[in-house]
């Protein structure tokens, strides 16, 4: 105690010097708080976008639309791709769709969708404007699987004449022999299907579809086994790359996988390419830091060995000696950083902008130079900023004194209080 | 004491083939060489000699301030040689209280936290070490000077919270190491007058370039180029002693 007492003591002894190493101390860590904070925001970028982004793959059979009914476009996955794909790492959700296009009159076709009633609704072309919303009656439910229901798009329902009154009991027959350009004929009997909702897409060839239950499906157009499209996810962004690299390994050629590229390009350029930086920031305030102590330190021993070397012979111990010394260090370094936290706090947000405008920027891609102004650098304290200043005030206080603390241990007594 | 090792039952110091070699680089120093000497408990000894001679390395190794290169070193009948350095550390807390020449004052302690300093390394409680180092400071009359820091303090002043501060732990050996060599002569005076003082109760042993305080010694021990010379021959070594004190002198001016 008589030792650590001694060593906060010491910071007081010269005012002029506490403001001179506080300042050349707080520079580092100012620093390392804007990189941290440049870091951070970019994370949280990341992170938003990962909520937001598409990390769902397309699959289908090679070189085909996968619709049961399209002329040169009737080629369907196997069924067994189904347990492979759900056994590959990092599979999140798999769901497995049918398609068929039967004829209409005004419109050239409406499409048909099987679906798992637990799954998603997806339309074909989907992307263009959302999934459906129901507008009148209800949504498929786990309990309509293999019953011969749908729910279909405004447009195929003001085909069929279905008004928002009749749900529930209108219902819509499917001709499985009529032709088209592009359909061949299916020598099954018709299909009626009882209307139970009506959805609207937002666009005219998502209205001309209508959903149903994927068994029912099956039963209607005899496709015991097989899949049109297969829908899926990864657990997270960052491994959709290695997903799909899995697939195709796995598959081969016998499948297309339509990927959303940009999530990967983002993941793997500008996050990677900006934590990088922030981390390389960071790893160069900590090392400035360890060199300004490392010279204050050994010019405190350089300056009192001659008072290391009396308390070593008044009764001192080396290990006592030690943690006054290393007191005085760790609080040197704690109001650096406490100085760098009150200007950071002050002018962090302007200077990290800055500094990822001038610094980070010119590294990324030039389609995410935008990202300078969009993110949101405004000082954040929390635990993790309190985390990082006590433990760079640690590792910068020990590795800049190590040097120091050798030089006390290593002298007796006489030697220190002859060191010059 | 380890009567059959240090072969003295009354001696406090007892010295043995004692020698101390250096290295500056490629050249080797023997500051010490070959020391005989027992030194009993109780009184004042003076160590004199020109400078180089060896008298402060002879002091710093009885202080447990070094380690001797070879012979053994009995004090309060302890083998300083085999003791680790927390063996050393201990003994001088517990045994040895130093006065250097620059009086080594810890510059932000107080007059009174300088003497309570060595107390508190030994554990002595916070009332008990404040009434002792009162006390200490009363006795050297400087009990007006208690908050004082060093630079606050005459030279005179200084010298004496640290003679203080080397009986804070009632230590049975007192180490004084040109304890006057930053005074003016009158002050240098009180000085000696206070460690005769204090070497009635315990053994002092100062170092000394000045012949006329060696005097007021119980003992005077003669140190020339690390040996010590017979007593037989102090007469020829004085004249020796006497020449370079002057010669000292003269070099400061």
């Amino acid at each position: 105690m008589t030792m650590l007492r001694i060593g906060v003591r010491n910071l007081w002894r010269s005012k002029l010097r506490l403001v001179l190493v506080a300042a050349l101390i707080g520079a580092p860590f100012f620093l390392l708080l804007v990189m941290q904070s440049i870091g951070d925001a970019v994370q949280r970028q990341t992170e938003t976008l990962k909520q937001n982004v598409n990390n769902t793959l397309q699959m289908r059979a090679r070189g085909s639309m996968g619709h049961v009914n399209m002329v040169g476009n009737q080629d369907i996955l196997p069924q067994d791709v189904l347990a492979k794909v759900n056994g590959v790492e990092h599979v999140a959700r798999v769901e497995p769709y049918l398609l068929a296009m039967t004829p209409t009159e005004g419109h050239n076709f409406a499409m048909v969708v099987g679906v798992d009633p637990k799954d998603t609704r997806r339309l074909e072309s989907h992307g263009e404007a959302g999934n459906p919303r129901i507008l009148f009656g209800r949504d498929l439910a786990a309990e309509d699987r293999g019953k011969p229901i749908a729910i279909v798009g405004q447009g195929v329902a003001k085909w069929a004449g279905i008004k928002p009154g009749d749900i529930g009991r209108a219902t819509i027959t499917l001709d499985l022999k009529r032709t088209h350009p592009v359909i061949f004929a299916l020598d099954r009997p018709p299909v009626t299907l009882t209307v139970v909702g009506i959805y609207a897409s937002g666009y005219v060839f998502g209205d001309m579809q209508l959903f149903v239950p994927l068994d029912a499906f099956r039963q209607a157009y005899a496709v015991p086994e097989g899949i049109s499209w297969l829908y899926v996810r990864a657990d997270s962004a960052e491994n959709l790359l290695a997903v799909e690299r899995q697939l195709r390994v796995m598959l081969g050629d016998a499948a297309d996988i339509i990927s959303p590229a940009t999530v990967a390009e983002f993941q793997t350029t500008a996050t990677a390419a900006v934590q990088r930086l922030a981390a390389g920031g960071i790893g160069l305030s900590a090392a400035l830091m360890v060199v300004v102590v490392f010279f204050v330190m050994l010019l405190v021993v350089r300056e009192r060995a001659w008072e290391i070397g009396t308390l070593k012979a008044l009764g001192a111990s080396d290990p006592g000696i030690v943690a006054g010394f290393l007191t005085e260090a760790i609080l040197l370094c704690a109001i650096g950083a406490l100085t760098a936290a009150v200007l950071f706090g002050i002018w962090g947000g302007p200077l990290a902008q800055l500094v990822f405008g001038l610094g980070v920027s010119p590294f990324l891609p030039s389609h995410y130079s935008a990202l300078a102004n969009s993110l949101s650098l405004a000082p954040r304290f929390g635990a993790a900023t309190l985390a990082i200043l006590v433990g760079a005030c640690l590792f910068a206080a020990l590795a800049g004194s190590a040097w120091g603390i050798r030089q006390i241990v290593r002298l007796s007594p006489m030697e220190a209080i002859r060191h010059e | 004491m380890n009567k059959s090792r240090s072969g003295d039952r009354n001696a406090l110091i007892v010295l043995r083939g004692v020698s101390k070699i250096y290295r500056r680089g490629d050249q080797i120093v023997r500051a010490l060489d070959g020391i005989d000497l027992s030194i009993s408990e109780r009184g004042m000894v003076a160590l004199v000699g020109p400078s180089g001679s060896g008298k402060s390395s002879l002091l710093h190794l009885v202080g447990a301030m070094d380690r001797s290169t070879s012979g053994e070193v009995f004090v309060a009948g302890r083998l300083l040689n085999t003791l680790p350095e927390a063996g050393l550390t201990a003994f001088r807390r517990d045994t040895v209280g130093f006065v250097f020449q620059s009086f080594n004052l810890i510059p932000n302690l107080s007059a009174l936290e300088n003497v309570m300093l060595p107390m508190e390394f030994a554990g002595v409680a916070a009332d008990e070490r404040r009434r002792r180092a009162q006390d200490l400071l009363k006795q050297v009359d400087l009990s007006t000077r208690l908050t004082h820091r060093p630079r606050e303090l005459s030279g005179g002043e200084q010298q004496r919270v640290a003679i203080a501060r080397a009986l804070a732990n009632n230590p049975r050996l007192v180490l004084a190491d040109e304890p006057t060599g930053n005074l003016d002569s009158k002050t240098g005076q009180l000085i000696y007058e206070l460690l005769k003082q204090i070497g009635t109760m315990r053994t002092v042993l100062v170092v000394t370039h000045a012949e006329s305080f060696a005097a007021m010694a119980d003992r005077v021990l003669h140190i020339k180029d690390g040996k010590l010379v017979p007593e037989g021959n102090i007469s020829a070594m004085n004249d020796v002693a006497a020449r370079d004190v002057k010669e000292a002198l003269q070099t400061k001016g």
